[in-house]
Protein backbone atom coordinates (compact mmCIF):
# COMPACT_ATOMS: atom_id res chain seq x y z
CA UNK A 1 0.00 0.00 0.00
CA UNK A 2 1.28 3.67 -0.96
CA UNK A 3 1.12 6.82 0.61
CA UNK A 4 -1.79 7.57 -1.80
CA UNK A 5 -3.50 4.32 -1.03
CA UNK A 6 -3.04 5.20 2.64
CA UNK A 7 -4.96 8.12 2.35
CA UNK A 8 -7.30 6.64 0.26
CA UNK A 9 -8.36 4.74 2.76
CA UNK A 10 -8.59 6.97 5.45
CA UNK A 11 -10.93 9.15 3.53
CA UNK A 12 -13.32 6.40 2.88
CA UNK A 13 -14.03 7.00 6.92
CA UNK A 14 -17.97 5.73 6.65
CA UNK A 15 -18.57 8.71 9.66
CA UNK A 16 -17.97 11.03 6.88
CA UNK A 17 -21.13 10.63 5.15
CA UNK A 18 -23.68 10.20 8.00
CA UNK A 19 -24.22 13.66 9.39
CA UNK A 20 -27.12 15.91 9.50
CA UNK A 21 -25.39 18.91 9.36
CA UNK A 22 -28.51 21.46 9.71
CA UNK A 23 -29.38 19.54 13.31
CA UNK A 24 -25.64 19.92 14.33
CA UNK A 25 -25.62 23.65 12.83
CA UNK A 26 -28.85 24.07 15.11
CA UNK A 27 -27.30 22.66 17.85
CA UNK A 28 -23.93 24.69 17.48
CA UNK A 29 -25.83 27.76 17.35
CA UNK A 30 -28.29 26.80 20.49
CA UNK A 31 -25.36 26.14 22.37
CA UNK A 32 -23.66 29.30 21.68
CA UNK A 33 -26.36 31.27 22.16
CA UNK A 34 -27.05 29.20 25.64
CA UNK A 35 -23.73 30.28 26.48
CA UNK A 36 -24.34 33.81 25.99
CA UNK A 37 -27.46 33.72 27.91
CA UNK A 38 -25.44 32.17 30.67
CA UNK A 39 -23.32 34.53 31.09
CA UNK A 40 -25.62 37.75 30.75
CA UNK A 41 -27.08 36.44 33.93
CA UNK A 42 -23.85 36.16 35.68
CA UNK A 43 -23.24 39.61 34.82
CA UNK A 44 -26.58 40.74 35.93
CA UNK A 45 -26.24 38.73 39.48
CA UNK A 46 -23.03 40.32 40.47
CA UNK A 47 -24.46 43.68 39.22
CA UNK A 48 -27.22 42.63 41.88
CA UNK A 49 -24.98 41.71 43.89
CA UNK A 50 -23.25 45.14 44.15
CA UNK A 51 -25.91 47.06 43.71
CA UNK A 52 -27.98 45.95 46.83
CA UNK A 53 -25.87 43.80 48.71
CA UNK A 54 -22.61 45.72 49.02
CA UNK A 55 -24.53 48.73 49.85
CA UNK A 56 -26.18 47.12 52.33
CA UNK A 57 -23.37 45.80 53.80
CA UNK A 58 -21.52 49.24 54.22
CA UNK A 59 -24.55 50.44 55.66
CA UNK A 60 -24.63 48.25 58.50
CA UNK A 61 -20.66 48.38 58.61
CA UNK A 62 -21.01 52.37 59.36
CA UNK A 63 -24.12 52.14 61.29
CA UNK A 64 -24.35 48.83 62.71
CA UNK A 65 -24.92 48.73 67.23
CA UNK A 66 -21.90 47.53 68.52
CA UNK A 67 -18.11 47.45 67.05
CA UNK A 68 -18.69 43.43 66.62
CA UNK A 69 -21.31 44.19 64.39
CA UNK A 70 -20.03 47.03 62.54
CA UNK A 71 -16.68 44.80 62.26
CA UNK A 72 -18.40 41.83 60.92
CA UNK A 73 -20.27 43.65 58.28
CA UNK A 74 -17.17 45.26 56.69
CA UNK A 75 -15.51 42.55 56.77
CA UNK A 76 -18.21 40.56 54.55
CA UNK A 77 -18.46 43.65 52.65
CA UNK A 78 -14.54 43.43 51.73
CA UNK A 79 -15.00 39.62 51.14
CA UNK A 80 -18.43 39.60 48.53
CA UNK A 81 -15.86 42.31 47.05
CA UNK A 82 -13.02 40.04 46.97
CA UNK A 83 -15.33 37.35 45.85
CA UNK A 84 -17.12 39.04 42.97
CA UNK A 85 -13.37 39.95 41.49
CA UNK A 86 -12.55 35.99 41.85
CA UNK A 87 -15.30 35.44 40.22
CA UNK A 88 -14.28 38.28 37.55
CA UNK A 89 -10.82 36.60 37.43
CA UNK A 90 -12.10 33.01 36.69
CA UNK A 91 -14.46 33.91 33.82
CA UNK A 92 -11.67 35.85 32.19
CA UNK A 93 -9.13 33.15 32.52
CA UNK A 94 -11.84 30.26 31.36
CA UNK A 95 -12.62 32.67 28.41
CA UNK A 96 -8.50 32.77 27.54
CA UNK A 97 -8.64 28.91 27.63
CA UNK A 98 -10.67 28.65 25.04
CA UNK A 99 -9.31 27.10 22.40
CA UNK A 100 -8.48 29.69 19.42
CA UNK A 101 -6.77 29.42 15.58
CA UNK A 102 -3.23 29.90 16.97
CA UNK A 103 -0.71 27.14 16.33
CA UNK A 104 -0.90 24.13 18.37
CA UNK A 105 1.81 24.82 20.24
CA UNK A 106 1.07 28.37 21.13
CA UNK A 107 -2.45 26.89 21.81
CA UNK A 108 -1.00 24.24 24.56
CA UNK A 109 0.86 27.60 26.22
CA UNK A 110 -2.22 29.99 26.89
CA UNK A 111 -4.35 26.93 27.88
CA UNK A 112 -1.32 26.08 30.66
CA UNK A 113 -1.34 28.84 31.43
CA UNK A 114 -4.75 29.67 32.15
CA UNK A 115 -5.53 26.46 33.93
CA UNK A 116 -2.68 26.88 36.31
CA UNK A 117 -4.64 30.60 37.00
CA UNK A 118 -7.74 28.78 37.85
CA UNK A 119 -5.89 26.18 39.96
CA UNK A 120 -4.05 28.73 41.96
CA UNK A 121 -7.44 30.61 42.63
CA UNK A 122 -9.19 27.58 44.06
CA UNK A 123 -6.25 26.46 46.01
CA UNK A 124 -6.26 29.68 47.88
CA UNK A 125 -10.67 29.91 47.73
CA UNK A 126 -10.42 29.83 51.35
CA UNK A 127 -8.49 32.75 52.13
CA UNK A 128 -10.29 35.27 49.94
CA UNK A 129 -13.26 33.65 51.21
CA UNK A 130 -11.88 34.37 54.70
CA UNK A 131 -13.13 38.22 55.12
CA UNK A 132 -16.84 36.38 54.94
CA UNK A 133 -16.58 33.71 57.52
CA UNK A 134 -14.54 35.81 59.71
CA UNK A 135 -17.49 38.91 59.18
CA UNK A 136 -20.35 35.88 60.02
CA UNK A 137 -17.86 35.20 62.73
CA UNK A 138 -17.91 38.67 64.52
CA UNK A 139 -21.73 38.56 63.78
CA UNK A 140 -22.06 34.85 65.66
CA UNK A 141 -19.83 37.08 68.83
CA UNK A 142 -22.42 39.44 68.72
CA UNK A 143 -25.12 36.98 68.84
CA UNK A 144 -23.91 34.83 71.30
CA UNK A 145 -22.80 37.90 73.68
CA UNK A 146 -26.07 40.18 73.52
CA UNK A 147 -28.49 37.53 72.14
CA UNK A 148 -28.82 33.97 72.66
CA UNK A 149 -25.66 31.61 73.84
CA UNK A 150 -27.13 28.74 71.37
CA UNK A 151 -27.96 31.24 68.25
CA UNK A 152 -23.81 32.12 68.83
CA UNK A 153 -23.28 28.61 68.82
CA UNK A 154 -25.23 27.97 65.92
CA UNK A 155 -23.87 30.59 63.64
CA UNK A 156 -20.46 29.84 64.78
CA UNK A 157 -21.33 26.00 63.28
CA UNK A 158 -22.93 27.07 60.34
CA UNK A 159 -19.56 29.05 59.41
CA UNK A 160 -17.26 26.65 60.15
CA UNK A 161 -19.24 24.39 58.18
CA UNK A 162 -19.33 26.42 55.42
CA UNK A 163 -15.80 27.58 55.92
CA UNK A 164 -14.57 23.56 55.33
CA UNK A 165 -16.85 22.96 52.91
CA UNK A 166 -15.28 25.41 50.84
CA UNK A 167 -11.73 24.57 51.39
CA UNK A 168 -12.64 20.89 50.09
CA UNK A 169 -14.60 22.13 46.75
CA UNK A 170 -11.92 24.46 46.27
CA UNK A 171 -9.11 22.00 46.85
CA UNK A 172 -11.27 19.57 44.89
CA UNK A 173 -11.26 21.74 42.23
CA UNK A 174 -7.39 22.85 42.33
CA UNK A 175 -6.45 19.59 42.28
CA UNK A 176 -8.41 18.32 39.07
CA UNK A 177 -7.07 21.44 36.95
CA UNK A 178 -3.35 20.65 38.20
CA UNK A 179 -4.10 17.27 36.93
CA UNK A 180 -5.11 18.55 33.89
CA UNK A 181 -1.70 21.37 33.47
CA UNK A 182 0.22 18.55 33.84
CA UNK A 183 -1.23 16.67 30.80
CA UNK A 184 -0.80 19.66 29.01
CA UNK A 185 2.39 20.15 29.78
CA UNK A 186 3.11 16.83 29.15
CA UNK A 187 1.49 17.73 25.70
CA UNK A 188 3.57 20.69 25.37
CA UNK A 189 7.24 19.07 25.91
CA UNK A 190 6.45 16.57 22.98
CA UNK A 191 5.31 19.62 21.08
CA UNK A 192 8.54 21.06 22.02
CA UNK A 193 10.72 17.66 21.47
CA UNK A 194 9.38 18.08 18.01
CA UNK A 195 9.75 21.44 17.21
CA UNK B 1 -24.05 32.12 8.79
CA UNK B 2 -23.38 31.60 5.01
CA UNK B 3 -19.99 31.46 5.51
CA UNK B 4 -20.10 28.76 8.05
CA UNK B 5 -22.81 26.78 6.58
CA UNK B 6 -20.19 26.59 4.08
CA UNK B 7 -17.70 25.50 6.23
CA UNK B 8 -19.39 23.09 7.41
CA UNK B 9 -20.42 21.23 4.29
CA UNK B 10 -17.00 21.60 3.09
CA UNK B 11 -15.16 20.07 6.27
CA UNK B 12 -17.92 17.88 8.35
CA UNK B 13 -15.47 14.91 6.70
CA UNK B 14 -12.43 15.45 7.64
CA UNK B 15 -13.61 16.62 11.12
CA UNK B 16 -15.50 13.23 11.48
CA UNK B 17 -11.76 11.58 10.74
CA UNK B 18 -10.47 13.78 13.29
CA UNK B 19 -13.57 13.00 16.36
CA UNK B 20 -12.77 9.13 15.05
CA UNK B 21 -9.10 9.21 16.01
CA UNK B 22 -9.44 11.07 19.17
CA UNK B 23 -12.52 9.29 20.67
CA UNK B 24 -14.11 6.28 21.13
CA UNK B 25 -17.65 6.35 21.63
CA UNK B 26 -19.85 7.66 19.34
CA UNK B 27 -21.75 9.92 22.43
CA UNK B 28 -18.19 11.39 22.54
CA UNK B 29 -17.25 11.69 18.82
CA UNK B 30 -20.67 13.61 18.15
CA UNK B 31 -19.58 15.92 21.36
CA UNK B 32 -16.55 16.90 20.01
CA UNK B 33 -17.56 17.19 16.55
CA UNK B 34 -19.82 20.03 17.80
CA UNK B 35 -17.44 21.08 20.47
CA UNK B 36 -15.04 21.81 17.03
CA UNK B 37 -17.89 23.40 14.80
CA UNK B 38 -19.00 26.16 17.97
CA UNK B 39 -14.79 26.96 18.61
CA UNK B 40 -15.25 27.53 14.22
CA UNK B 41 -17.95 29.58 14.96
CA UNK B 42 -16.75 31.84 17.33
CA UNK B 43 -13.77 32.06 15.98
CA UNK B 44 -14.91 32.87 12.64
CA UNK B 45 -15.19 36.55 13.10
CA UNK B 46 -11.35 37.12 14.02
CA UNK B 47 -10.59 35.33 10.54
CA UNK B 48 -8.88 37.55 8.80
CA UNK B 49 -7.98 35.51 5.49
CA UNK B 50 -3.68 35.61 6.85
CA UNK B 51 -3.75 31.48 6.12
CA UNK B 52 -5.98 29.92 3.88
CA UNK B 53 -8.98 28.40 5.17
CA UNK B 54 -8.17 25.12 5.10
CA UNK B 55 -5.19 25.51 7.87
CA UNK B 56 -6.88 28.28 10.00
CA UNK B 57 -10.04 25.27 10.02
CA UNK B 58 -7.32 23.00 10.91
CA UNK B 59 -6.00 24.98 13.76
CA UNK B 60 -9.15 25.65 15.49
CA UNK B 61 -9.93 21.53 15.23
CA UNK B 62 -6.90 20.34 16.27
CA UNK B 63 -6.69 23.09 19.20
CA UNK B 64 -10.16 21.97 20.47
CA UNK B 65 -9.27 18.11 19.98
CA UNK B 66 -6.18 18.63 22.19
CA UNK B 67 -7.42 20.49 24.79
CA UNK B 68 -10.73 17.95 24.86
CA UNK B 69 -8.09 15.58 25.59
CA UNK B 70 -6.99 16.91 28.79
CA UNK B 71 -10.35 17.19 30.43
CA UNK B 72 -10.20 14.53 32.66
CA UNK B 73 -13.75 13.02 32.86
CA UNK B 74 -12.52 11.72 28.59
CA UNK B 75 -9.16 11.03 29.48
CA UNK B 76 -9.14 6.84 28.77
CA UNK B 77 -11.22 7.87 25.54
CA UNK B 78 -7.86 7.88 23.74
CA UNK B 79 -6.23 4.93 25.05
CA UNK B 80 -9.58 2.67 23.31
CA UNK B 81 -9.87 5.05 20.30
CA UNK B 82 -11.88 3.05 17.77
CA UNK B 83 -11.32 -0.32 19.35
CA UNK B 84 -15.14 -1.17 19.61
CA UNK B 85 -17.30 0.69 17.12
CA UNK B 86 -16.13 -0.92 13.74
CA UNK B 87 -17.47 -3.88 12.78
CA UNK B 88 -15.39 -4.73 9.69
CA UNK B 89 -17.39 -6.06 6.34
CA UNK B 90 -14.61 -5.80 3.56
CA UNK B 91 -11.40 -5.17 3.09
CA UNK B 92 -11.38 -1.69 2.55
CA UNK B 93 -13.36 -1.33 6.26
CA UNK B 94 -10.48 -3.88 7.77
CA UNK B 95 -7.23 -1.62 6.47
CA UNK B 96 -9.35 1.50 7.94
CA UNK B 97 -9.57 -0.40 11.06
CA UNK B 98 -5.50 -1.18 11.30
CA UNK B 99 -5.17 2.59 9.98
CA UNK B 100 -7.31 3.92 12.69
CA UNK B 101 -5.63 1.75 15.20
CA UNK B 102 -2.64 2.85 14.48
CA UNK B 103 -3.33 6.54 14.77
CA UNK B 104 -5.05 6.03 18.01
CA UNK B 105 -2.14 4.50 19.62
CA UNK B 106 0.23 7.04 18.44
CA UNK B 107 1.65 9.89 20.69
CA UNK B 108 -0.58 13.09 20.41
CA UNK B 109 1.88 15.08 18.51
CA UNK B 110 2.64 12.12 15.87
CA UNK B 111 -1.08 11.92 15.83
CA UNK B 112 -1.30 15.31 15.11
CA UNK B 113 0.93 15.13 12.25
CA UNK B 114 -0.16 11.91 10.99
CA UNK B 115 -4.06 13.30 10.73
CA UNK B 116 -3.41 16.43 8.60
CA UNK B 117 -0.74 14.50 6.53
CA UNK B 118 -3.71 12.06 5.77
CA UNK B 119 -5.86 14.80 4.90
CA UNK B 120 -3.34 15.96 2.22
CA UNK B 121 -1.80 19.01 4.38
CA UNK B 122 1.90 20.00 2.73
CA UNK B 123 4.37 19.86 5.32
CA UNK B 124 4.34 23.88 5.07
CA UNK B 125 0.59 23.87 6.04
CA UNK B 126 1.20 21.48 9.06
CA UNK B 127 4.03 23.99 10.43
CA UNK B 128 1.29 26.29 10.21
CA UNK B 129 -0.76 24.43 12.17
CA UNK B 130 0.88 22.70 14.53
CA UNK B 131 3.78 24.86 15.26
CA UNK B 132 6.40 22.44 14.51
CA UNK B 133 9.19 23.54 11.90
CA UNK B 134 8.47 21.62 8.09
CA UNK B 135 11.84 20.19 8.11
CA UNK B 136 11.20 18.48 11.33
CA UNK B 137 7.91 17.79 10.18
CA UNK B 138 8.90 16.16 7.10
CA UNK B 139 11.57 13.86 8.83
CA UNK B 140 8.95 12.70 11.84
CA UNK B 141 5.98 11.70 9.19
CA UNK B 142 8.85 9.75 7.19
CA UNK B 143 9.23 7.85 10.44
CA UNK B 144 5.46 7.73 10.86
CA UNK B 145 4.98 6.54 7.75
CA UNK B 146 7.53 3.42 8.17
CA UNK B 147 6.13 3.02 11.32
CA UNK B 148 1.99 3.11 9.42
CA UNK B 149 4.13 0.02 6.82
CA UNK B 150 2.86 -2.93 9.54
CA UNK B 151 -0.78 -1.84 8.87
CA UNK B 152 0.03 -2.85 4.71
CA UNK B 153 1.24 -6.05 6.15
CA UNK B 154 -1.83 -6.32 8.30
CA UNK B 155 -4.19 -6.38 5.82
Amino acid sequence: MNHDALRAVWVSHPDAHKENLMTVMNAVLEEDRSACETDRWVRVAAVIAVGLLCPALLWFAAYGRTPLVRGGYSLMAMGTAMVLFAQWLHRTWSRQALPGAADARSELQKLGLAVSRQASLFRTAPIWCAPIFLGAVLIGAWVYQERSVGGGYLLWATVGTAWVVNWMTGFSKARKLTERRSQIESLLSEFDEAR
Amino acid sequence: MAQFGCLMEAYAGPIRRLCGAYASRSADREDLFQDIFLAVWRALPSFRGDSSERTWLYRVAHNVALSWQTRDRRRSSRETALQGNLEPSDIMDLRRLALNQAVAAMSPTDRTLTLLWLEGLSAIEIEEVTGIKSTNVAVRLSRIRKHLSPVEVST
